[in-house]
């Protein structure tokens, strides 16, 4: 069964890795959520795997993947918010562009 | 089990096979869709780690996220179909870098750390739902209610964001000037 | 792993390959259905004996997949394996000038993967998914040159008219899961009572859709804008005969109501099918129509209580049909068209391939001693002691009449006259692909003995000889009459309305799209109503708006007015004391903050990337951080 544990868990941290460059090297704005989303995703199937594998009589896990989706919905929906009002303001959501949002 | 080895196996290489294909195509609508698989295939290995009621949430979810997903892409981005081929990341050697280095760190976590006993047997899929239910309305009470609130406010503020600057100028010019 | 899989896996894993690779294509698809070929022979030669072999899939909850290999699903497997097989030889030859080659030979080797599924199911929820698969191939197959706005529209075609006959599936499949209480087929067969009634009509309904039976008929000729090959393996093992195989299986569900409305849509199709295909001016149509009429035929023979015939005359079908398919590609090549106008005299002119496609004609058409004659006479046997024979038999003879005679008139189109023929490049593959499979047309009938004996169904020995000499006649006369009188003057008044295809009622537009249209427009009216409703409700809430802000105006306002008037003067008061003391401290605050902001604003670039790499390395030093602690402590 710990093989079973040990695939979810390199699948979930490969996917993590696979966000983090997105997140990082994306110059649109909505491509760098797409990293964050593959990055949750990542979470999320360690969370399953942690709750089925270590601890399936604590509902706790479950709850969190609950949260996490939430989150994860929530970070769609403002930065969308965002997206349009930017898209409004410039006329694109590049990020390279954003330089005038300097303090 | 070995069924259970072979499926998690499998749908997560589809997952992270989606999750690459996001970043490395130039089509805007194709990397919202390889994302769209990509989560499906990661509410499949939910199915294959029986754990039914998340992974049927977490598909239907993410569908109609990335559907969303695709529409905004259509519309914001100047070459949603990838034909000029243009290149759209920018400090890639940093960010190669990050990426590996978080999966090898996690990578390493996993396979290094003890564990502990694992447990074969999964409670079956109406007693899963039926336990989440009372945990949710039970113990995580609070946590359940602030989520809903952030839902709320998270949706009033993706609206506030999103409406037009100047219809609110307006208004507020009226306001002050009576 | 059991045997049952051999069929499925290989194709499956060359279409992977394919689409993964995309170069190699005609190698591994070729190997994938070679050894689909070979791995469904051994699991013939296994179950020869009469039992089933059974592989229980996790699936659905309660409801396993299942995989069974009973000596009928076996033999199936076998003649798709090797139509496929040989048709994929000829596609390598015949696809040789075209690109886009890893789609093709990715898709046919799913669309054979899909139907070994398909005929190797051994649960309903299987089979709807290997059912929508080849929907979904034969789509993409037939819209190979997507380019071409026929091909295209021919595709949506197909697609729309069998998937609005697959509803009936569904709700067939449905019922008979909710009654029987299983998924299996084998169990929810013995199901009786009004449901299997209904259910029985349902499944009917989807075979005509996918079999292309009237009045849903229209499809599979304008299929033929696909490449050719693909009408080969479309037409006689996989899509169409899967409505086919779909009866046969569930044949000992069906009541006598049931079979006797088979029966009947089968026998219209053979007769206005054989009509059709008797005014055709192109021979891949004249075929496509022909596929029709003799599937019309299959229906007649599972609606006499034969399914035995049935099968026979689809294992015979499939033979002969691909080989006049691979003919029929070979002179589009030679002649760049497959219209008659073009193809004058190429019976003359590559003789060898004429040579194959007579005797698939032959055979089709019933002659001893080839394949079609023996699979013809047991339909014929089977129509005449059905309860039904006073209906069935005349139809199942006219059927057999026109069949001869399209035949004719196609080879008497194809010997006579002339044109200009062109080298047609990888001939050798293309006439490998064709003897191969004359071969089985021609000498299939042999192994029926065999077959029947393995099989344990009831067959139609009764009436032998009178249903032999029937068949024979009809047969015969539909050659002579096809060779020597021009179909106009043979179909008379009914040939304008044959060459528009026998629409009824319109066609598709009546059948499919009308009806979308109707509900399309029913939502734009109810959007419209709601949207009247919903700028109603605004104009309500404005109105109120207006109400309350002008009696905020005369009584609120003067109010508000005089309290922030207090509150200043008191502010006033306040401020000349504060001014002094506390002051000072308030502005060394205030600069401290300010040269703070001014270097925390070096960091603050407003480009997001920027800052997410800053806060993606802070994270992981700080996690570094943690980790060493954790290890000293």
């Amino acid at each position: 069964m710990i093989t079973v544990l040990l695939l979810a868990l390199v699948t979930g941290a490969i996917l993590f890795g696979v966000g983090v460059y997105g997140a990082l090297s994306q110059t649109n704005l909505v491509m760098i959520m797409m990293g964050v989303e593959l990055i949750l995703a990542g979470a999320l199937v360690n969370l399953v795997a942690f709750w089925r594998f270590l601890h399936p009589e604590s509902y706790s896990g479950q709850m969190f993947v609950l949260v996490v989706m939430t989150v994860m919905a929530l970070e769609m929906a403002v930065g969308f918010g965002v997206a349009i009002a930017r898209f409004r303001a410039k006329g694109s959501v590049e990020m390279e562009e954003a330089g005038d949002l300097k303090g | 089990m070995y069924a259970q080895a072979f499926f998690v196996a499998a749908f997560g290489l589809a997952a992270i096979g989606f999750g690459v294909a996001v970043f490395r195509t130039s089509s805007m609508v194709r990397s919202a869709l390889a994302l769209l698989f990509s989560q499906t295939a990661v509410g499949c290995m939910f199915l294959a780690m029986q754990t039914e009621f998340l992974g049927v949430l977490q598909i239907m979810m993410m569908a109609t996220e990335m559907s969303i997903m695709t529409i905004f892409m259509v519309m914001f981005m100047m070459d949603p179909g990838g034909l000029g081929g243009m290149d759209m990341s920018h400090q890639k050697r940093f960010s190669i870098g990050a990426g590996l280095s978080a999966a090898g760190a996690a990578i390493a976590v996993a396979l290094l750390a003890d564990w502990g006993p694992i447990t074969a047997e999964a409670p079956d899929a109406a007693m899963q739902t039926r336990e989440l239910g009372i945990e949710m309305l039970g113990r995580s009470m609070l946590i359940f209610e602030t989520a809903a609130v952030t839902i709320l406010t998270a949706m009033i503020a993706a609206t506030a964001v999103a409406i037009p600057a100047h219809t609110l100028a307006d208004n507020g010019n009226k306001e002050v000037s009576e | 792993m059991s045997a049952v899989v051999l069929p499925i896996l290989p194709p499956l894993l060359a279409a992977m390959a394919v689409l993964i690779l995309r170069r190699a294509g005609p190698v591994l698809a070729l190997a994938g259905a070679t050894l689909s070929l070979g791995g469904s022979l051994w699991l013939l030669a296994r179950v020869a004996d009469g039992h089933t072999e059974t592989l229980l899939l996790p699936g659905l909850p309660e409801m396993p997949l299942r995989l069974v290999a009973a000596p009928m699903a076996a033999l199936l497997a076998v003649a798709v394996a090797t139509v496929g097989t040989f048709v994929l030889i000829h596609a390598v030859g015949y696809m040789r000038q075209e690109s886009h080659l890893p789609r093709f030979y990715g898709v046919m080797s799913l669309f054979l993967a899909a139907m070994q599924a398909l005929v190797l199911a051994g649960d309903w929820v299987g089979l709807l998914a290997a059912w929508e698969l080849i929907g979904l191939c034969s789509y993409l197959l037939i819209g190979f040159w997507f380019q071409r706005p026929e091909a295209a529209d021919a595709a949506s075609r197909a697609f729309l008219y069998t998937r609005s006959a697959d509803l009936g599936l569904y709700i067939a499949v449905f019922m008979l899961i909710g009654s029987a209480g299983t998924s299996e087929i084998a169990a929810s067969l013995e199901a009786d009572g009004g449901a299997s009634t209904a259910a029985g009509l349902l499944l009917l309904l989807a075979a005509m859709g996918k079999s292309a039976q009237v009045p849903l008929q229209d499809w599979l000729m304008r299929a033929m804008a696909g490449p050719t090959p693909v009408s080969a393996l479309l037409h006689s093992a996989t899509l169409v005969a899967a409505g086919a195989i779909l009866l046969i299986r569930t044949a000992p569900l069906l009541t006598p109501e049931t079979l006797f409305a088979v029966g009947l849509v089968g026998g219209l199709t053979t007769v206005a099918a054989g009509v059709i295909a008797l005014a055709e001016r192109d021979l891949k149509r004249l075929l496509a129509a022909s596929t029709a009429s003799q599937y019309g035929l299959m229906l007649i023979a599972v609606g006499a209580g034969v399914p035995l015939a049935a099968l026979l005359h689809l294992l015979a079908h499939a033979a002969i049909k691909s080989a006049l398919f691979l003919a029929a590609g070979d002179f589009q090549h030679a002649r760049g068209g497959t219209g008659f106008d073009r193809l004058g005299g190429i019976g003359r002119a590559r003789p060898r391939v004429f040579a194959g496609f007579a005797l698939s004609a032959l055979a089709l058409a019933g002659i001893p001693p080839l394949s079609g004659f023996f699979s013809k006479d047991a339909v014929i046997a089977a129509a005449l002691i059905s309860p039904g024979a006073a209906w069935l038999a005349p139809l199942a003879l006219t059927g057999t009449l026109l069949t001869g005679a399209y035949l004719a008139r196609a080879l008497r189109l194809l010997w006579q006259g002339s044109g200009n023929t062109r080298p047609v490049a990888g001939s050798a593959w293309m006439m490998v692909g064709l003897w191969a499979l004359v071969a089985p047309a021609v000498a299939l009938g042999l192994a029926f003995g065999p077959i029947e004996a393995m099989l344990d169904l009831a067959s139609a020995e009764a009436e032998g000889t009178g249903a032999v000499l029937l068949g024979l006649l009809a047969a015969v006369g539909g050659l002579t009459l096809g060779w020597l009188v021009p179909a106009p003057r043979l179909l008379g008044p009914v040939h304008p309305w044959a060459c528009r295809g026998l629409a009824i009622g319109g066609g598709l537009t009546a059948w499919v799209g009308r009806p979308a249209m109707a509900i399309a427009r029913g939502c734009e009216y109810m959007e419209v109503l709601l949207h009247a409703a919903v700028l109603n409700m605004g104009r309500g809430g404005l109105a109120m708006a207006r109400l309350v802000r002008s009696n905020d105006e005369r009584r609120l306002y003067p109010a508000v007015l005089h309290i922030g008037q207090a509150n200043l003067a008191m502010a006033r008061l306040v401020k000349s004391g504060d001014e002094r003391r506390i002051d000072g401290l308030i502005f060394a605050l205030v600069a401290g903050v300010r040269s703070l902001g001014n270097r925390a604003r070096a960091l603050q670039s407003g480009l997001i990337h920027r800052e997410l790499a800053i806060s993606a390395t802070v994270t992981a030093v700080g996690l570094v951080a943690l980790f060493i602690t954790l290890l000293r402590f």
